[in-house]
């Protein structure tokens, strides 16, 4: 029997950029199969060729055996191949039905929606998930409504009601806490009962170890290696993925003097999504943040920049308390925030990398005139602290690529040479490479003294780079690892409180 | 070819040949339309609408929506003040000139903190203040055109000064050159561009967003004032509604300078070429005898023309 997808020898040029050299690619029926790589390995792009949105330059794809030549995204839609959104591509105010067929519905001979068959329809695509979805899940229900759990349930009836025969997932779980990945990860399971072929594309790996069957690795615009997930492990697709990087992943941590004075003291912070929250920052620590998602730990971090300010609490820096209003109280004091939502909370479209990285530098030193001639070599220095690979200071900063887009973001607090370093999951969507230069950084800052509270989504981040890890639950802090106790199974043990 | 292409969607090379092509097409209706006197006067014209353009283009480079339709009014209110103030007299030219400035500065500082503290669309906060304006011009003036202006001011706008260039001319220089200053070699320049690229991310450094923006409606509302007090000086006299024909081209000229109505993008210098641009335009419609329904058809398809053009530019900003 041919195998649901087989991809051989894939290459694709955009003008004289070699976005493949070489990429294959081959997926069983019933097959969860992971794609890995850092960012701009052609993972994507060899994805966006399979799904017919890119056109290949050469080599060939067979879908069940039979040779693949999509023209547009129709065609391999009509061949079987399906993309998974995670976000907005449900309606909410139609029903979970109406969803399902959104923009296939099926018709009566006169033209009009045939609701009875659209129900019938989705009734009979739901029934294998009825187990999963657990409490009924009604076809009548405006979307709006559902649980974000169910809304997943929706999205996968959503592709399965075109009859796919090989889903691909890009990053579908990016957006999801534990508790929901772990569900999302049960209508996976369910889909390769039915036969259904997937491509798992994901930056966690632990997850990719948990529900893949085997791993493709890609670098460069090729394809390295194929292995069954259960023959290998997270070091050998590491090293795999990033070649001779892989070691300054995880850096040894420096020790420093445990009788130095604290740098930053927080009592009893409350907030909206906070409960009397208090910890003890010292120079050059890295205290790590952890938990589930959305238990509060950005909610502290942008109150302690003034982003979302307190309700009450008090702060003190160095000794002195701090009031903490607007963000500009906090940049004053060399408080920097670096968000990972770079597009939304960091990047300035269309504006240049020398004005990207100059923004913090003007408040931290209230600079009201800019000679940028003079300031040039500082924000050099800067980003060349990371790596950071632009053609100059004056080109958009749209021309870089994500990872090295943070990595401005980034440089532009280090510009401000800043005493605090607030960290809200600044890895999100940035590939190896790009991680392992910020980590590498942020252990120079804690030697050199800088304080950091580093909240991460991916657990091994933090114990790979903290000194200790306040584990949040519910807007409180609901343990402290530190030495002996930091492993993942205690993290995941607080996470998760008692239901572990 | 391709090169061609891009290059003609680059605001400024549009903008200067539109310029030459708009001489040309004048010289040859009308020949003496580009002779030095008549560049002159109609670089005086360009330089009154380059200044309300001016206030235009900041409101409109600070982004999330931002357009100011109440320069209109706030120039009529600047002549009329200015005109009131002075009434002929020469002595009172600096007293009218800060009045007019001082009145439509705190009136566009309304309209900001309209737009900021009560999140007021700024399309909605600017139409609602020109209605205020126009009713109390009308309670103020009677209704009849009052005020006049100082020979030394209408001298100014209209005469030679020096290199037989008017007064206004050199005004014009100066204030391209504060606009330049004020965009790319201060701290208040720089937020204004991160603000209206992206206000979220340039209040994450802390930058007082509120603060500036309301600002930038204050300055729109003084530019508008001080042309205002150059339209008295180029007619003699005021009426209420001096200002109204301001309002579109102030936009269009922002548009065709290049500054993108989304926010975050543009320059001064590419405003005033396309208040030339514009002005030219008009001048020749003029020549053409085109009553004043057919020039506002032409600038409004000029304006959505624009639109088309340079939409597809900003799809691919990233």
């Amino acid at each position: 029997m041919p195998p649901a997808l087989r991809a051989q020898g894939i290459t694709k040029r955009f003008d004289a950029v070699v976005a493949l050299s070489d990429g294959a690619l081959t997926v069983e029926r019933g097959e969860i199969h992971a794609l890995l790589g850092a960012n701009g390995c052609g993972k994507s792009t060899l994805c966006k060729i399979i799904a017919g949105t890119v056109l290949r330059d050469g080599g060939s794809v067979q879908v069940d055996g039979v040779p693949l030549e999509p023209k547009r995204p129709a065609d391999a839609e009509a061949a079987g191949i399906a993309l998974f959104y995670q976000e907005l591509s449900l309606v909410p105010q139609l029903t979970v039905a109406e969803n399902i067929f959104l923009g296939h519905e099926p018709r009566t001979r006169a033209g009009f929606v045939d609701r009875r068959k659209l129900e019938d329809d989705a009734g009979r695509l739901l029934g294998p998930f009825q187990a999963v979805a657990g409490s009924g899940l009604d076809l009548h229900t405006p979307v709006a409504r559902l649980a974000p759990d169910q809304r997943q349930i929706v999205e996968i009836l959503k592709v399965l009601a075109r009859r796919p025969r090989l889903i691909i997932f890009d990053e579908a779980t990016a957006a999801l806490d534990r508790r929901q990945v772990e569900f999302f990860f049960r209508m996976l399971r369910e889909l390769k009962a039915q036969g259904i072929a997937m491509i798992f594309i994901s930056h966690r790996l632990d997850e990719v170890f948990e529900i893949c069957d085997r791993i493709t690795v890609m670098r460069n615009g090729a394809t390295v290696a194929t292995y069954p997930a259960a023959e290998t492990d997270v070091n050998r697709v590491v090293h795999a993925m990033v070649g001779a990087m892989a070691e300054h992943l995880h850096p040894p941590q420096v020790e420093r003097p445990a009788n130095e004075q604290p740098r930053l003291v927080v009592d009893r912070a409350r907030g909206r999504r906070l409960r009397d929250v208090s910890l003890t920052l010292r120079p050059g620590e890295i205290l790590g943040l952890g938990g589930l998602q959305g238990q509060g730990q950005s909610a502290l971090l942008r109150g302690l920049f003034g982003a979302d300010p307190l309700d009450s609490g008090r702060v003190n820096l160095d000794g002195a308390p701090l009031r903490l209003r607007k963000p500009a109280d906090a940049v004053r004091h060399g408080i920097a925030y670096v968000s990972g939502d770079r597009g939304r909370d960091a990047a300035l479209h269309g504006r240049s990398i020398f004005e990207n990285i100059a923004a913090a530098s003007f408040i931290r030193e209230r600079r009201v005139l800019v000679w940028p001639g003079r300031l040039a070599e500082r924000f050099r220095q800067a980003a060349a602290a990371l790596n950071t690979k632009y053609a100059g200071l004056e080109a958009p900063i749209g021309s870089l690529s994500g990872g090295n887009q943070q990595k401005i973001f980034i440089a532009r607090w280090l510009a401000t040479r800043p005493a605090v370093l607030l960290l809200d999951d600044p890895t999100k969507g940035i590939d190896l490479a790009a991680k392992a230069d910020f980590f590498d950084l942020v252990q120079r800052l804690a030697a050199e003294g800088a304080s950091i509270l580093f909240y991460s989504s991916e657990d091994a981040e933090l114990l790979g780079l903290c000194n200790r890890i306040l584990v949040f639950n519910g807007g409180a802090i609901a343990a402290e690892l530190s030495g002996g106790t930091m492993t993942a199974l205690h993290l995941t043990r607080a996470a998760y409180g008692d239901a572990a | 070819m391709a090169r061609i292409k891009t290059l003609l969607a680059e605001p400024l090379v549009l903008a200067s040949i539109a310029i030459l092509v708009l001489l040309a097409a004048g010289e040859f209706l009308s020949p003496g339309f580009a002779r030095g006197d008549q560049v002159t006067r109609l670089l005086t014209v360009s330089a009154i609408l380059g200044i309300v353009a001016a206030g235009q283009s900041l409101v409109v480079i600070g982004g999330r929506e931002g357009i100011d339709l109440s320069v209109g009014v706030l120039i009529s209110l600047g002549a009329f003040t200015a005109g009131n103030v002075m009434n002929g007299v020469n002595g009172a030219i600096l007293p009218a000139v800060l009045t007019a400035g001082g009145v439509t500065f705190a009136i566009g500082i309304v309209n900001g903190l309209g737009v900021t503290l009560l999140r007021i669309p700024p399309l909605v906060m600017t139409l609602g203040m020109m209605g205020v304006v126009q009713g109390g011009l009308v309670v103020l003036s009677r209704g009849a055109p009052s005020g006049n202006a100082a020979p030394m001011l209408m001298g100014f706008v209209n005469q030679p000064l020096l290199l037989g260039l008017p007064g206004i001319l050199f005004v014009w220089a100066l204030i391209a050159l504060a606009m330049w200053f004020l965009l790319r070699r201060t701290s208040f320049g720089y937020a204004v561009y991160a603000m209206g690229s992206n206000e979220r991310a340039a209040a994450l450094t802390g930058m007082p967003t509120g603060l500036l923006r309301t600002l930038l409606y204050g300055l729109s509302g003084l530019f508008a004032g001080l042309t205002g007090v150059c339209v008295i000086g180029y007619t003699g006299n005021s009426f209420i509604s001096v200002g109204d024909q301001y309002v579109l081209p102030s936009i269009i000229a922002v548009v065709i300078g290049g500054v993108s109505l989304a926010g975050g993008a543009g320059n001064y210098f590419g405003v005033m070429l396309g208040a030339i641009a514009l002005t030219l335009l008009q001048s020749v419609l003029t020549t053409l005898q085109l009553e004043f329904w057919g020039r506002q058809i032409i600038f409004g398809a000029v304006l959505l023309g624009l639109m088309l053009l340079y939409g597809r530019q900003t799809q691919l900003r990233v």
